[in-house]
């Protein structure tokens, strides 16, 4: 039997003054609060990597939302996550622009290179590999993304020397 | 108001509505014109996901779906149109894609919509040959709701439960696409005062309450109207009897009342019925002080006695009457004539008072408070007041709430009485002062009427018979005045 | 970044290599923000959709809906505040010209928004950027510090009465929130899923006010159809679809990126003329002329003039002009199966049909490219594209079952064959 009822106790991360102070700043750009919901969870998902129970009920708390409406936002994004997450988020565009131009191969090299399966972290913490969705740059395929920046026009030994270079 | 036409009918509806609202207050809602539907509830707000209710309008290219088409003057709907077949059909086979098909061993099983619809409006095979969905069984989603994720539509009546009714907001729906799934945050369960309401909005297998899970089959199930007694607001509910006992009470829609709704303490009130601790056997008190089992005739004949004795020494003034204001009108009725008959005004009704929540539940913790005042059975302080002065020498009692704060506060004020005539469903510290002691039955054991707090009279019928030797309340009441009228014809007031 | 500039320019693109355009300086030197001074100044919010409208204009985000029109639905009578929104969200598989736009002409855009927003009389812009979209965010945020430092935007705008801000929101990661109504929840922070329509935004949008919105290249056209007039803009591109557009040219081409080009400019010209045809000698076997959602063209079929009108008579859609290309080594089904991952991947989940109908679709596709087909399944699979469609919430649902109903119609016997042959029988298709 899966019991929520025995999960841990209702606890909430503490977030810094320096977080608030920024949630707080956001929140003022919308009409209505809420509307800055998107853009805290990725403040503090920045600043804490990633977004566990405890932490979405310190931002349920702030917006004076129920902590399963906060899950249920953040369950829908695909650029949140609730599980730590490595120290480089690796992700190949895997959709047909970049398939047609060998994208799937590459992830399958950088997967043998790694030792890892695409959406599992290396053991070292290091890299967290996964495809994704196209990533707007089908004009330059294959790419991936590390983090925020885009590497365009790939082939395998340049994929292999960006995973490696990481630190 | 306009006029529609419904497959050729035509039909005045109220303005401003929806197609299906407007069929919903004409009763004709899958009673006569069948618009199947999944993700719409008459007192929920509009989703339109299921897309399940669409219906062709003249006039307009695509199919439309009712649950959010209001009304216009002039509009010719169909409901049964080839295009309208097909497009269910549609809904019903993807539907039906990831479904389990385990009808056999699911408990909802004879009163599931999914079942229903699929007969009626589905193919008559699977075309799908894929692998279905595994989802997560048995998901104890808070005290009282189990969750089977492999039979959820997804429909979300039970999120918009939660949000708009309780206002709770316990239940979501995560992550997206066909991964999607019903779930609480952790920590934080299903568990308000009227959660066990996703079980009934529930169109499919997927939330059942822990209480009636796999107890019975619902078509072993004998539903008959029934009002829950908890509070003064009068729930309508259907009294679930199998194997001669009430199983399960499910709230029966009635719009005046509590809607479709029913709180969690009143939906398990049903257990009372069943509860051990019930009367049993009518007894008196021998000459030893202890109870002896006896017929109900010998009882009624020891309890005129009582009576009779006191009105002859003292006159009629001294006997008094507490009211139940769980007894049913009719009950009243006859405890009313029998003190007329005696001569005697002192008379009340304990009501246990609690805090209202705003939904349903009333202060006034009984379903016929608002009946027994209008029958004359008020504030009982009077009669508190005359028992501790000692002008009372025999009390008729019906129910125990006396019992409680602010009342008496237990049995003490009633040690120094002749007699303590008892009438009632359930033991409590009254039969150790009580000198005759008659079992009576609950609501669904006898039908009859109550009065809700608003005034409104409602009537049920009984649900089943009480395995042991119990009788109305009223009509051991008029077997008591009959049993009196026998010593004391014609008494009248202050003949004494 | 791939591009600074596409490899054809035309009025939108032809500074985009000069580093100094994206900067408010730069832009003010090749005459930037006085079309926006000038309508803001001298025109009247009515005059100004009334250029729009004869303009033809036709908004770029993939619906082709007329964009004069639609600000014409704004009302005029509402007292409280109303809101013009950016969907620089673009996420459609094969388009990839929001992101250049933005990354290389941002006062561009923010004049567009400033029109605009004139036009329809609101009061804040909300400028909603694919999560993803990190450098062209970062763009953005400094080209609107810019323009409210130099008063364009302000409580007087360009010196005008009127008043004006740009908000930047940053999506995080749905497709969905490309869909209009999607994109306002999630701008009111909620799940991107699509709104029943009615009411539609210009009634009720971005936190319950009158919203306008459009896409980013929509917004982009603004300007220089003010600037040169109606007849100028109707002068490009065909009678019913006028302007250029920056087409998206990706798979086996010699030459994939962007190509700014007038409407109606024939899809073989742009594959073998500009983009320079399919490399090694091979030839093209099917064209997906808009994006991942519209239908594929085979390559019998190219001869066909980049426009809705014209598009429409081969049972295909311009979409985003994202073009992908592919050659005779591709496995059709293959295709399908990366179309239909997506859209399971991207569903909201809220309708039945596009929930499980994506699921569904995606499993019969790579239960047919493992070879495990069977002959009933290729009518299953249209059927189920079929009942897909038409029946939902937003066009979600249509966008999965049309690629799906395009590879069917083109290359059903390869899928036949897929079954017959036990998998797939072409060796040399890019892997999945």
């Amino acid at each position: 039997m899966v019991s929520t009822l025995v999960a841990q106790a209702p606890e909430a991360t503490v977030l810094s003054d320096e977080l608030r102070a920024a949630i707080d700043r956001e929140i003022a750009r919308f009409p209505e609060p809420r509307g800055a919901l998107l853009a805290a969870l990725r403040l503090v998902q920045d600043e804490l990597g990633c977004i566990a129970p405890p932490t979405a009920r310190a931002v349920a708390e702030i917006f004076g939302l129920h902590p399963a409406e906060v899950l249920e936002v953040l369950s829908f994004y695909n650029l949140f996550h609730t599980e730590p997450q490595g120290r480089h988020e690796v992700r190949v565009c895997t959709n047909l622009a970049c398939s047609l131009r060998g994208a799937r191969t590459l992830l399958r090299e950088l997967e043998e290179h790694l030792g890892i399966r695409a959406g599992q972290t290396t053991p070292d913490g290091r890299v967290t590999l996964g495809h994704e969705e196209c990533l707007g740059a089908c004009g330059y395929a294959p790419m991936l993304r590390i983090g925020d920046r885009y590497h365009e026009e790939l082939d395998g030994p340049a994929a292999r020397a960006l995973v490696d270079g990481l630190p | 108001m306009p006029t529609i036409t419904v497959d050729g009918r035509r039909l005045e509806v109220p303005e401003g509505s929806t197609l299906l609202q407007a069929l919903d207050e004409l009763g004709l809602l899958m009673n006569g014109v069948d618009v199947p539907h999944y993700c719409w509830h008459p007192k929920l707000s509009v989703d339109g996901s299921c897309r399940l209710c669409q219906v062709e309008i003249e006039g307009v290219p695509k199919l439309q779906i009712a649950c959010d088409t209001p009304v216009a003057d002039g509009m010719v709907v169909h409901t049964t149109s080839e295009r309208v077949q097909r497009a269910r059909e549609g809904v019903m086979e993807l539907l039906l894609v990831n479904h389990p098909l385990d009808c056999p061993i699911c408990d909802q099983a004879g009163e599931c919509k999914l079942q229903d619809y699929a007969v009626d409006y589905g193919l008559d095979h699977a075309r799908t040959r894929e692998p279905r969905r595994p989802g997560r069984k048995r998901v104890e989603l808070g005290p009282t709701i189990v969750f089977d994720e492999e039979r959820c539509i997804l429909c979300r009546r039970c999120v918009r439960f939660c949000r708009e009714v309780p206002e709770t907001g316990e239940l979501v729906v995560e992550n997206r696409g066909d991964r999607s799934r019903i779930t609480t945050f952790p920590g934080t369960p299903l568990d308000n005062p009227y959660s066990m309401n996703v079980a009934d909005v529930c169109p499919v297998g997927a939330l059942t309450t822990r209480d009636f899970r796999f107890k019975v089959r619902v078509w072993d199930l004998d539903e008959v109207p029934g009002l829950c007694t908890g509070c003064s607001k009068g729930c309508n509910v259907h009294v679930g009897v199998a194997r001669g006992a009430v199983q399960r009470y499910t709230p029966r829609r009635n719009d005046q009342v509590n809607e479709t709704w029913i709180c969690d303490e009143g939906r398990l009130s049903y257990r009372e019925i069943g509860a051990p601790d019930r009367i049993t056997r009518p007894a008196v008190r021998d000459a030893e002080g202890r109870m002896q089992p006896v017929s109900i005739a010998r009882a009624i004949e020891r309890a005129a006695e009582r009576i009779r004795a006191a009105v002859l020494r003292e006159g009629p003034a001294v006997v008094a009457a507490l009211a139940s204001p769980h007894a049913t009108n009719e009950d009243l009725t006859e405890l009313r004539r029998l003190l007329d008959g005696i001569g005697t005004a002192t008379s009340g009704a304990a009501v246990v008072e609690g805090e209202p929540d705003g939904l349903l539940l009333q202060a006034e913790r009984a379903g016929n408070a608002r009946g027994a005042r209008d029958l004359g059975f008020g504030d009982p302080g009077l009669v508190f007041e005359k028992i501790r002065g000692g002008g009372v020498r025999v009390l008729l009692v019906m129910g125990r709430d006396l019992l409680a704060e602010p009342f008496l506060g237990g049995t003490d004020p009633l040690a120094s009485l002749d007699a303590v005539i008892l009438l009632d469903t359930h033991r409590s510290a009254l039969e150790q002062v009580a000198d005759v002691v008659i079992p009576g039955r609950m609501l669904a054991e006898k039908g009859g009427s109550m009065t809700n707090h608003a005034g409104l009279v409602q009537r049920v019928p009984a649900a089943l018979e009480p395995a042991f030797d119990a009788h109305a309340e009223g009509a051991v009441l008029a077997r008591l005045r009959a049993a009196l009228e026998l010593v004391l014809p014609a008494r009248s007031e202050g003949a004494a | 970044m791939g591009q600074t500039a596409p490899h054809v320019c035309g009025y939108l693109t032809e500074r985009f290599s000069d580093d100094a355009f994206g900067s408010f300086a730069g832009y003010r030197e090749a005459g930037g923000y006085e079309t926006a001074r000038h309508a803001l100044n001298r025109m009247t919010p009515e005059e100004v959709i009334a250029v729009v409208k004869s303009s033809g204009l036709q908004g770029r985000g993939g619906a082709s809906f007329p964009a004069g029109l639609k600000w014409s639905f704004m009302p005029t009578d509402d007292e409280g505040p109303s809101y013009l929104v950016c969907n620089a969200d673009e996420s459609e598989p094969g388009s990839f010209k929001d992101r250049l736009l933005m990354e290389r002409g941002p006062h561009q855009l923010l004049e567009g928004l400033l029109i605009a927003a004139w036009a329809v009389g609101a009061e804040t812009t909300f400028l909603y950027v694919r999560g993803e979209y990190a450098e062209a965010a970062s763009v953005l945020a400094r080209a609107i510090g810019e323009a409210r430092a130099k008063g364009v935007l302000g409580p007087r705008a360009l010196g005008s009465d009127f008043g004006h801000d740009v908000v930047l929101v940053r999506g995080a990661g749905a497709y969905i929130c490309g869909e209009e109504t999607g994109l306002l929840e999630s701008l009111e922070g909620k799940k991107g899923q699509p709104r029943r329509k009615p009411p539609y935004p210009a009634q009720r949008g971005a936190f319950g006010r009158p919203t306008t919105v459009n896409n980013v290249e929509t917004f982009c056209h603004v300007p220089h159809i003010l600037k040169n007039g109606a007849d100028w803009f109707r002068g490009i591109g065909t009678e019913q679809s006028p302007g250029t557009l920056l087409f998206g040219v990706s798979g086996h081409v010699v030459r994939p990126g962007l190509y700014e080009l007038p409407l109606g400019t024939r899809l073989d010209e742009i594959l073998f003329e500009y983009a320079g045809g399919v490399p090694g000698g091979r030839r093209v076997k099917g064209v997906i002329p808009g994006g991942i959602s519209t239908p594929i063209l085979p390559a019998g079929l190219l001869d066909v003039r980049m426009a809705n009108e014209f598009l429409r008579e081969r049972h295909t859609l311009l979409g985003t002009g994202g073009i992908m290309v592919m050659d005779e080594t591709t496995c059709m089904v293959r295709v399908g199966c990366i179309a239909s991952g997506f859209f399971r991947d991207e569903s909201c989940g809220q309708c039945t049909q596009c929930r499980e109908g994506t699921g569904w679709l995606d499993q019969l596709l790579h239960r047919l490219e493992r070879g495990d087909g069977s002959d009933g399944d290729l009518a299953l699979l249209g059927d189920v594209a079929d009942k897909m469609e038409g029946g939902t919430i937003c066009s979600f649902a249509d966008a999965a079952a049309w690629p799906v109903q395009g590879l069917l119609r083109h290359f059903g016997d390869e899928f036949a064959g897929h079954v017959s042959a036990r998998g797939c029988p072409l060796d040399q298709s890019f892997a999945l």
